[in-house]
């Protein structure tokens, strides 16, 4: 790693207009897990980190049943699992975080870090885009905030200004009542998911209500499928609905293609990921249930 | 560059240090303080040798910074015994040939101390999970996951 200073500003404010007067030699560092890779293998090479510790106002979780939940972005992912109000208002999200990486990881890695990296190949992205997550920016300047589908825009590649920081993430108050979020690794020992998928649904007797499907992971950015949640409202999920449901997000993304896993495989993985996810969501009747 | 004034409380013990910026929390422990038991394996977060306790929380010391840890707790594998006395899980793991080589040892020790911390009772599965963060090239786990049941046994009964 090469030498550099390191900063510790207090407010937002102050961190904005440090970042405004490096440019491009200024770095956050959050939990740092991420980061401290790309410095080591001079992926990045800033002049000046800008430590996110001593700004106040960015940890924290906080619900209200009109507004919905308040992230701090500092919060970290063992944070965000353990905490009591994301697990009985957003379970899916809890648990996203009960499983991501490791244990060390959790522990140091934040929610904000994890977003502002913008590496498709982590699951937090997926799970808040089907949660309908906003995302607070500071700055000197003031708050702006956006959708995380539109601060994610390509390849470690976010809507951030220059001058800007991620303060927080927020969510809507719930509307769906089920929901899973999967992950396929190559092996049981990788931490990279080669694809995750989050499904959400409202139930209304034995039928969805409505769905909502985003795949990430296998793509640069996560999508959502609105043609397999158009396919499963108002239908009863049996074995052949899950199966049709299942051909519709296999066909609906463009999966990349690499060293990890072919577009092909990727399909077919992500084919078998979404059957199972519908299935598991809402078991069909026991005539035709395929036990995964 | 500057370096950084940093106060850190390693082993129950203050430490102060003007470190550079880019130091690393493993190589401070190991190279400033001299505590040795804390490993560098694959240095990128993957293998878990370097694992200690920031705060309580289990953490890889080569994917912080030393300036992280200013004014916070670190627990390392030297902070487990008492004097001559070992830990009951450093006890458990002589006792279950709990490693081999020994390389993944301190990692996987301070790896088995969050567990059961936050689970006193840990189920086999639940080792498992809390040991993803650790490699080990030596035993395939097995003598590791039964020091820790049998840890968890024996520092529930004292």
């Amino acid at each position: 790693m090469r030498d550099v200073d390191y900063l510790r500003p207090e407010t937002v404010a102050e961190a904005s207009a440090l970042l405004a007067e490096l440019g491009e030699g200024g770095r956050l560092i959050a939990g740092g897990t991420a980061l401290l890779l790309a410095l080591r293998q001079r992926m990045v090479a800033p002049t000046h980190l800008v430590s996110l510790a001593r700004v106040g106002g960015l940890r924290g979780i906080t619900y209200d049943p009109r507004d919905g939940l308040r992230i701090g972005a500092l919060t970290t992912h063992s944070a965000l699992a353990r905490s009591a109000v994301v697990r009985a208002h957003y379970p899916v999200l809890a648990d996203m975080a009960g499983r991501l990486a490791d244990p060390q990881v959790r522990n140091q890695g934040t929610l904000g870090g994890n977003l502002c990296y913008a590496d498709p190949t982590t699951d937090p992205p997926t799970c808040l885009a089907a949660l309908d997550a906003r995302l607070v920016l500071g700055s000197a300047r003031g708050d702006r905030s956006l959708p995380v589908t539109e601060f994610l825009v390509d390849y470690f590649t976010t809507a951030l200004h220059p001058d800007e920081i991620l303060t927080g993430i927020r969510l809507p108050p719930p509307r769906f009542d089920l929901g899973h979020h999967a992950r396929f690794h190559r092996t049981a020992a990788e931490h990279r998911p080669l694809i995750n998928l989050t499904l959400l649904a409202r139930r209304d007797g034995d039928t969805v209500a409505e769905a909502r499907l985003v795949v990430g992971a296998t793509t640069v950015v996560p999508t959502r499928v609105a043609a397999a949640e158009a396919f499963l409202a108002g239908r009863a999920v049996t074995a052949a609905v899950a199966r049709e449901a299942a051909d519709i997000v296999a066909d609906a993304v463009e999966p990349l293609s690499d060293l990890r896993g072919t577009a092909a495989f990727r399909r077919d993985m992500l084919r078998v990921m979404a059957r199972r996810s519908i299935e598991r969501l809402m078991p069909p009747g026991m005539e035709g249930r395929e036990v995964a | 560059m500057s370096r950084i004034p940093i106060e850190v409380i390693v082993n129950g013990v203050a430490q102060r240090a003007e470190v550079p910026a880019r130091r690393l929390l493993a190589d401070f422990l190991r190279d400033d303080l001299f505590l040795t038991g804390t490993k560098r394996g694959c240095e990128t977060g993957v293998c878990g040798a370097c694992s200690v306790l920031l705060d309580g929380e289990v953490v890889k010391s080569c994917l912080s910074l030393a300036v992280q840890a200013d004014g916070h707790e670190v627990t390392t594998v030297e902070g487990l015994a008492a004097g001559e006395d070992l830990h009951p899980l450093q006890e458990a793991f002589a006792e279950h040939g709990g490693f081999q080589c020994g390389y993944c040892t301190p990692g996987m020790l301070m790896a088995a101390i969050a567990i059961l911390h936050e689970t006193p009772s840990p189920t086999e599965a639940e080792v498992r999970a809390g040991l993803s963060g650790n490699l080990c090239r030596c035993t395939g786990y097995v003598g590791i996951v039964e020091s820790i049941m049998a840890a968890a046994e024996k520092m529930r009964g004292t």
